[in-house]
């Protein structure tokens, strides 16, 4: 094995490909598996691109109320009932207190597993569905799985705040929270980082943000306003309403850094 | 400098009692007689009751394009007044900002109704917040600064660049009373120099509460009030943050090393 005298970090690499209408399929790169999962909030508008992306489907509970009431809204579809059919989720997960009765039994008949952690009232629903997820999958696959979650930003501030710390319990996963406005990833202060801009879907503004511990050292290349070994801190210097102006962003710091980039109207 | 012992941090002390209908007589805390109410709207939707506190505060700012959504958004939660009305007595004090989202008939508008329009887009280091913020506490004449409650609609949710900047401006502003409200929910900073003391007005706001080291984990933090109480326990994201708790007192009290994030539920 070759001893590097100067070892240098490992990089992640990311993309936000899924968010294209087609997924294309790089050379040379393993294949990317999409999960999908949908929290108690009103769906994004690009939702059918998402879910035909993702290979599993995972409804939080209330989650599945606004994918039976909403998707054949966003896809215009006429038939309400062969979108319903169309948009079944592979399990409900969570404590089974918000989803309509209907709702539930609609689902079941279509196939959906439905898993009721009731008994369960120490973690989120979302933190639910990310641990079965992080158990089923082997650790060799983590790096090619990437978990999409909608409905996780906004609306009670709590529960927001719980959902990005979900990111931090799981650090080893890839997992992004959406919105219609945008999106967030977590970058680990023990990796290098490269972000793959698709500017037809995302940017231009984009920001970082030391959420659980001050930085005092964040490097960045690709953005406007680069940071060079600079400090970061809350009550002090954060990177907000930054610009995007390269198709590659990269950032090492060493502190975790909540990554954001703005989302393009993607109807 | 060694840190403060809790008992020799002073007390402040926190009530929303500016969310209620009218002044209830049974509130403990500063009723909203004694407190001074500032208002500011940022570029998002009105939450339900911009109405009521619009009526509450004594002076009126609108970032930017937040003139755009009490424009468009008063006359909506007002469906049983005449929208031109509403138009002309809803109208904001300043408008400040960068003036890029702003529409300019809508400026017009409130400038030919004496709104007065402050122009800063020349500076682009600071947020829209942080110049209202500013603005206010420069020229709020009262001798105790901590009278004065600065309520800001449309802080949260939207990009979440802006809200982590709207975050940081409580951050850099920590002996300010700033209240980031929407329609779920409320937040604002408990600052590590002072003990805290929350009234809740269980009519309005609540039973779900959190609190959340932003910025900064916290070795301990000890609470009352609470159904899940703290006891000098750590706090910090990758580990445990205070979320879904249960207001059950009506006063909850705080005391950290380390700025906390506080935030209710607000009933529908």
């Amino acid at each position: 094995m070759l001893w590097r005298a100067v070892r240098s970090m490992d990089v992640i690499m990311h993309s936000s490909s899924f968010l294209l209408p087609k997924l294309y399929q790089p050379v040379n790169k393993p294949v990317k598996n999409y999960a999908l999962v949908v929290l108690n909030q009103h769906l994004p508008r690009f939702m059918p691109r998402l879910w035909d992306h993702a290979n599993l489907k995972i409804c939080a509970d209330g989650g599945a109320n606004h994918i039976f009431d909403e998707m054949y809204q966003i896809t215009n579809d006429e038939d309400k009932k062969s979108t319903r059919n169309k948009y079944v989720p592979e399990i409900i997960e969570g404590d089974m207190d918000s989803i309509r009765p209907e709702v539930k039994l609609f689902y079941s008949s279509q196939g959906s597993k439905i898993s009721d952690k009731s008994h369960n009232q120490e973690t989120t629903d979302l933190h639910k569905c990310i641990s079965r997820i992080h158990h089923c999958t082997p650790d060799d696959e983590k790096p090619n799985l990437c978990v999409l979650v909608t409905g996780a930003l906004g609306g009670r501030f709590d529960h927001e705040a719980a959902n990005i710390n979900v990111l931090y319990l799981f650090s080893d996963m890839r997992i992004v929270l959406l919105s219609d406005d945008c999106l967030i990833r977590l970058l680990p202060r023990t990796h290098r980082h490269e972000l793959y801009i698709e500017s037809s879907v995302e940017g231009p503004h984009c920001g970082l943000f030391p959420v659980g511990a001050p930085s005092t050292s964040t490097t960045t290349t690709g953005l406007k306003w680069n940071l060079s070994e600079s400090k970061m801190r809350f009550g002090s210097m954060i990177s907000t309403s930054n610009i995007v102006q390269s198709e590659k962003v990269t950032v090492e710091s060493d502190a975790d850094l909540l990554w954001t980039i703005s989302l393009r109207n993607l109807t | 400098m060694a840190p403060t012992a809790p008992t020799q941090r002073p007390t402040m002390r926190h009530s929303s009692a500016f969310l209620l209908p009218s002044t209830a007589p049974s509130s403990p805390a500063p009723g909203p007689d004694d407190a001074a109410v500032a208002l500011v709207v940022l570029n998002q939707p009105l939450p339900r009751f911009a109405p009521l506190l619009w009526s509450r505060a004594a002076v009126r700012v609108c970032a930017d394009g937040g003139a755009n959504r009490v424009f468009d958004g008063m006359p909506a939660l007002l469906p049983g007044q005449d929208p031109d009305e509403v138009r002309a007595s809803y109208k904001p004090d300043v408008i400040k900002g960068d003036m890029d989202s702003v529409r300019p008939e809508v400026k017009e508008h409130y400038s030919n109704l004496g709104t007065r329009i402050v122009d800063e887009s020349h500076d682009q280091d600071t947020t829209d917040l942080h110049k209202c913020i500013a603005f206010i506490a420069e020229n709020y004449s009262a001798t105790n600064k901590s009278n004065l409650s600065i309520l800001v609609l449309g802080a949260l949710g939207g990009r979440f660049d802006h809200e982590m900047g709207n975050i940081n401006v409580l951050h850099l502003f920590p002996s300010i009373n700033i209240v980031l409200l929407s329609d779920d929910c409320l937040i604002f900073l408990l600052s590590k120099m002072h003990t805290h003391e929350i009234h809740v007005e269980k009519s309005i706001e609540g039973p779900h509460c959190g609190l959340i080291p932003i910025g900064m984990p916290s070795t301990s933090t000890t609470t009352t009030g609470l159904r899940w109480n703290l006891d000098n326990t750590s706090m910090s994201f990758g580990g445990l943050i205070s979320t879904s708790n249960i207001v059950e007192e009506d006063k909850v009290t705080v005391t950290s090393d380390s700025d906390l994030i506080w935030t209710t539920s607000l009933r529908k």
